[in-house]
């Protein structure tokens, strides 16, 4: 039998020039599992989406059961038994699970009538083996749940070939395996399935086959059972291993930072951190590991001076801090890499000059009399800054727009590292960023460490906190669930805890 | 290049703006080309011409800075229109009812002009500032009881003793000076340029201008940076309004020959609304809001010309206007003139 | 569920407040069925305005150039009228335009990827020039035009005293839209499209359609109450005709959180402010002792009043104002 789906010499350009898809061949047979694997950027999302038809190819042709097709949107693709799962989510967060389940194919043309259609999406629920509460809207719901529906949605419509783009990221271990059990089940029922993602054991564990991606071209092609995780990195990234930052061993100093029942209050107005106590000593990296959304960002933004305290206390060198603001975090020794740099760190528009004292902008240091920013000053201190932190940037004036990510954040870190600060608080530091960036950042956080300062590092990628830090802490629903020295932990039981188990003989 | 690309994405728009102006003028049965060319040489044809056209251009760059200041702090902040009226009252109060030494009452009017411009500013910024209220619900609102206002005390308090269809004049003593025998440009243009190169100065030059611009462009980056947003937007209304009171003022102690407000506020209304579509062409920058300034002010004074050689009504130009701010809405239309540009 | 009841209740209280002070002018010379009358013509396009722009919104699109659409066919719905000696095809010539200028603003938000305000504010400020225009194009004379009288679309006379049909139609349009958005799967989907467009790209409906309809129904409603502003009720049109009534209809939008029918009972307690403020203008006895002036600033403070007491937390679609592309 041939493959269900072909597609061939896919090329796609964007838009604005960026090269996404240089060539790419792909196919998919009945009841099997293939694993898309690359690095960020590869092309994987941009490949699928064209098959799931959301974006049209620049060039190049899909056959379906050997007849080549055309999708000119998402529904002609559905029509054709093709659904995708994205990792963004497309659910309308104030619907409920069944409205978004029946969102465009409601069963009549005027009037929402939602009961007739509860039945069917019931029994095919019921046939998947999948359990959903129906009538919750989903921004109550739990990401694992809200996934669940995702998948629901599309296979509501008749799908036959489910494209799951990086279903694991946001899922606790424990979901994910009952993810996979979810679709080895749906294999056997015949579905053919695509799983793009980036880690390694995940698609060694799932898939029949690896397509390996990069720099939008298809560098290797293999039958799980063949495959070995060094050869696959090697296609992914192109050099043979990525070198593992070395540390130097040294005992931790005095504590920097004391934390003591600490409480803080989220958007939604409730706890989000919930009583947690620990301290990052002098030359030592703390890790936080966690799903995202269990109280990091918020315990973040709390030692960071943007969120006031609820409850309990934080000392710095010993002494008590009061109520913070960002300034004043600044002047007591704290640096902070916030989570987002779009979101917190920068401004795209200003010029890199702008962004490289922002946070900083009070400083005396960058001003002349009557509030005049000293521009000579300025400019001197950012071109020292881009130097120091191998920012590569079209010039000190040029809008931080017109840098790469992994420069944007590298401004971003080297303008935190450099304000000499005793404790460095590093919250997701090299998301989404390239290889050769994150290893960079890693390093610098490294260095930091053993120069001697305190760094608490906050990351939902755990093997960037198994690799960086002396001391992890793993944070479930705005708690500590395991503090201890990073030996002291295996990664399965990192993971039980990053779902909320606490294994055994591992009390607080 | 860089810097030139929003020069030229102005005068696409200002282009594309006339050509769809001329396009209203044809049902009509105008004459475009010949209303356009009655236009251009009545704006500039004479040294004369370009002194009104500059005289037209003078408030012009002031509510654009009203509107550009706002924008940069992340504000449509639309009140420069009441703002000004009120502004042209305390000048007209200042400048007619109190006596004082010349030069002094110069400075008295024009300042007491631009406090009433940023105090009607004050409310809708508090609003924005403690409640959240949109400013362009609050500034139009505003807009329109301050144009009941000022026609209100315009008429009750300040009128011209047996002419009631305007307010007293401005004593000689609060005069800007002429700056040509016969024309209606005085010297107030150069307060008006200071004023324009002094709030360049400050968005680019100084912390409050950086603190104002990061709240604009990323209001959570300029938390982060420990910047008092609320500070900031009421910063940016306060010079806003002081902006718009000058406009006021410049109508008043500033123009001859009336001197004076007009009782329907005929001398003054819609120049806050047009200061819109000035600071758009002019990018939002103070600079910018000049040149754009002049070239509405062009449109302005040729646009009495077009009335008179081609019979379109004057107004058209404030169609154009609104049909140049339009075009800048649009930014796939410059992907597309990039791209034809670039093939 | 309790902000719309919270709001209803605000509503109430307001509409009481302006009761008791009618009844206080009643003391002084006013007849409360004239005030009401006056209530509900000024009512009238407001309400039309604001809920088709409630409809937009929740689609996502945000259209503040209503106050444009409310002068532009204010003039061309006289025009039509004359043209056919009828006032109701001005109200339709008026509808025709008013959804043109909306399908135009929504081409350019959804093809165009306009920003939405600057884009509203431009059709504003083309308006404030484009009617004065238009008037002296069409009639030769500067700034205002007055109809013969048998043009104007007659009103009902009832007990409540005489209401324009357009009126009834205003409130009929709010609830149709009220069950539009909430009972019908073309509803289901302009909230769904609002929210998170993505869901409704990848169900396979076409997010640009959607937005589009609500582009050109919130523009036709506006059309209806620009043209009904002379043909219904001031019997002549002056190129402020709107006087900033399509930005009061967007107060009332945004109180309303975007509900149609709370934005009507918005609607309704504004028009009884424009209503006090026209009674007091023309009572004998009264105008005399408060300046004009001041009576017409009420429906603005009011206004003003109204948003800042009950604004709240109220959510809005999380893509309002922005353009949807699939990346």
């Amino acid at each position: 039998m041939g493959p269900r789906i072909e597609m061939r010499g896919i090329h796609k350009v964007y838009p604005d020039g960026t090269v996404a898809l240089r060539g790419v061949d792909f196919r998919l047979g009945p009841g099997e599992i293939v694993g898309l694997l690359g690095e960020n950027g590869a092309g994987k999302t941009t490949l699928m989406k064209i098959l799931s038809g959301l974006l049209q190819p620049t060039r190049g042709e899909i056959r379906i059961d050997g007849r080549p097709v055309r999708f000119r949107n998402p529904a002609d693709a559905l029509r054709a038994g093709i659904g995708m799962v994205h990792q963004i989510f497309t659910l309308v967060p104030p619907y409920t699970a069944l409205e978004n389940i029946i969102l465009g194919q409601e069963g009549s043309n005027l009037w929402l009538v939602k009961d007739r259609a509860r039945d069917q999406v019931q029994r095919l629920l019921e046939e998947v083996g999948l359990s959903i509460p129906l009538d919750t809207p989903m921004e109550l719901l739990p990401i694992g749940v809200q996934q669940r529906v995702e998948i629901a949605k599309v296979l509501y419509r008749g799908t036959q070939t489910l494209i799951l783009d990086e279903p694991t990221s946001a899922l606790t271990p424990l979901e994910v395996d009952e993810l996979f059990r979810f679709l080895r089940r749906l294999k056997e029922g015949g579905r053919s399935i695509v799983f793009i993602t980036h880690k390694l054991r995940e698609v060694l564990e799932i898939s029949d086959r690896i397509v390996v991606l990069r720099n939008g071209r298809v560098t290797g092609e293999i039958s799980t059972r063949e495959a070995t995780p060094e050869l696959l990195a090697e296609w992914m990234v192109g050099r043979a291993v990525v070198p593992r930052v070395s540390r130097s061993p040294h005992p931790p100093g005095e504590p920097v930072l004391i934390v003591r029942d600490l409480e803080v209050i989220g958007d939604l107005g409730l706890p989000a951190v919930k009583g947690v106590s620990f301290e990052v000593r002098a030359g030592e990296i703390f890790g936080i590991a966690g799903v995202e959304g269990n109280g990091q960002s918020e315990l973040a933004q709390a030692l960071g001076g943007l969120r006031p305290i609820h409850r309990g206390e934080i000392l710095l060198d010993g002494k008590p801090l009061p109520a913070l603001t960002p300034i004043e975090a600044y002047r007591r020794g704290i640096a902070h890499i916030p989570e987002d740099r779009l979101r917190f760190g920068m401004a795209l528009n200003f010029e890199v000059a702008e962004n490289s004292i922002l946070s900083r902008q009070w400083e005396p240091t960058f001003l002349r009399g009557w509030g005049r920013l000293d521009w000579p000053r300025i400019l001197a201190f950012t071109a020292a800054l881009l130097q120091r932190f191998q920012v590569i940037a079209p010039g000190v004036r040029a809008p931080a727009r017109s840098l790469s990510g992994g420069n944007q954040q590298k401004l971003v870190v080297g303008r935190e590292l450099a304000k000499e600060p005793r404790l460095i608080l590093a919250v997701h530091p090299t998301r989404g960023l390239d290889v050769a960036s994150t290893a960079y950042i890693r390093e610098l956080l490294v260095q930091m460490r053993d120069a001697g300062k305190a760094v608490l590092l906050i990351s939902a990628d755990l093997d960037e906190v198994l690799e960086l830090s002396d001391r992890i802490a793993v944070m479930y629903e705005g708690k500590f669930l395991g503090v201890g020295p990073v030996e002291a932990f295996t990664r399965e039981e990192i993971g039980l805890m990053m779902g909320g188990i606490v294994p055994q003989g591992r009390a607080v | 290049m860089r810097r030139a690309r929003p020069l030229l994405e102005s005068l696409v728009a200002v282009g594309i703006g006339l050509i769809a102006g001329g396009a209203l003028m044809l049902p009509f049965r105008y004459h475009p080309l010949k209303a356009y060319q009655a236009l251009f040489q009545g704006a500039f044809g004479t040294p004369h011409d370009v002194m009104e056209t500059l005289a037209f251009a003078t408030p012009l760059m002031l509510t654009a800075v009203t509107f550009a200041v706002g924008v940069r702090a992340g504000l449509f902040n639309i009140g420069a229109e009441g703002q000004m009226y009120i502004g042209a009252i305390g000048a007209v109060f200042a400048a007619s009812l109190l006596p004082l030494p010349p030069g002094l009452h110069i400075l008295v009017a024009t300042l007491v002009a631009m406090i009433c411009g940023a105090l009607w500013s004050l409310v809708p910024a508090l609003l924005k500032i403690w409640r959240g209220v949109h400013e362009v619900i609050s500034t139009i609102m505003f807009n329109w009881i301050a144009f009941h206002l000022a026609t209100y005390l315009a008429i009750y308090y300040l009128a011209e003793p047996g002419r009631a269809e305007r307010t007293r004049p401005a004593l000689p003593t609060a005069r800007y000076p002429i700056l040509a025998e016969g024309s209606t440009l005085t010297a107030v243009i150069f307060v008006a340029i200071l004023f324009c190169l002094a709030v360049y100065f400050l968005l680019w030059g100084t912390r409050m201008g950086y603190e104002m611009r990061l709240v604009g462009e990323n209001p959570e980056a300029a938390r982060y940076a420990g910047v008092q947003i609320g500070q900031a937007l009421l910063w940016s209304f306060l010079i806003g309004g002081m902006a718009a009171g000058l406009a006021g003022a410049s109508q008043i102690i500033g123009r001859p020959p009336a001197w004076s407000l007009y009782a329907t506020l005929g001398n003054v209304a819609t120049l806050g609304f047009d200061g819109i579509g000035v600071a758009l062409v002019g990018r939002n920058h103070p600079l910018g809001g000049i040149l754009a300034a002049i070239l509405f002010g062009a449109l302005q004074h040729g646009g009495r010309f077009m009335e008179y050689h081609a019979g379109v009504v004057s107004e058209l130009v404030r169609a154009v206007n609104g049909l140049i701010v339009i075009t800048l809405a649009i930014p796939e239309l410059w992907t597309l003139v990039r791209r034809r540009l670039t093939l | 569920m309790s902000g719309f009841l919270s709001r209803l209740g605000w509503i109430v209280l307001a509409i009481l407040g302006l009761g008791l002070l009618a009844y206080g002018l009643d003391q002084v010379g006013l007849e409360p069925i004239s005030l009401l009358e006056a209530g509900l013509l000024a009512m009238t396009p407001l309400a039309l305005a604001a809920v088709g722009e409630c409809v937009n919104e929740k689609a996502g699109v945000v259209n503040i150039g209503l106050e444009g659409i409310l002068l532009i066919t204010a003039v061309v719905g006289v025009w039509v009228a004359e043209q056919f000696g009828s006032g109701i095809a001005g109200l339709i010539g008026g509808m025709v335009v008013g959804a043109l200028i909306g399908l135009v603003l929504g081409l350019l938000a959804v093809y165009g990827r306009a920003d939405q305000i600057i884009a509203g504010m431009g059709l504003n400020l083309f308006a404030l020039g484009f009617t004065p225009y238009l008037l002296m194009s069409l009639w030769a004379f500067p700034g205002i035009h007055i109809f013969p009288r048998e043009l104007m679309v007659p009103r009902w006379i009832t007990p409540l005293g005489q209401i324009s049909p357009v009126t009834l139609a205003a409130i009929l349009l709010a609830f149709l839209a009220h069950i539009l958005l909430h009972h019908t799967v073309l509803g289901f989907r302009i909230r769904a499209v609002g929210e998170k467009p993505e869901a409704v790209d990848v169900a396979g409906v076409r997010v640009d359609g959607l937005r589009l309809f609500t582009s050109v129904l919130g523009g036709a409603l506006c059309g209806l109450g620009g043209a009904f502003m002379p043909l219904a009720w001031f019997g002549g049109v002056v190129k402020e005709i709107s006087a900033g009534r399509g930005f009061i209809a967007l107060a009332c939008v945004v109180f309303a959180g975007l509900e149609p029918l709370l934005a009507l009972a918005a609607a309704f307690l504004f028009g009884l402010t424009e209503g006090i403020a026209y009674a007091v203008a023309i009572t004998p006895g009264v105008k005399e002792r408060i300046p004009f002036y001041f009576v017409n600033m009420l429906p603005y403070v009011v206004t003003l009043l109204v948003v800042t007491l009950v604004i709240g937390r109220r959510r809005f679609p999380r893509t309002i104002g922005r353009p949807y592309t699939r990346e």
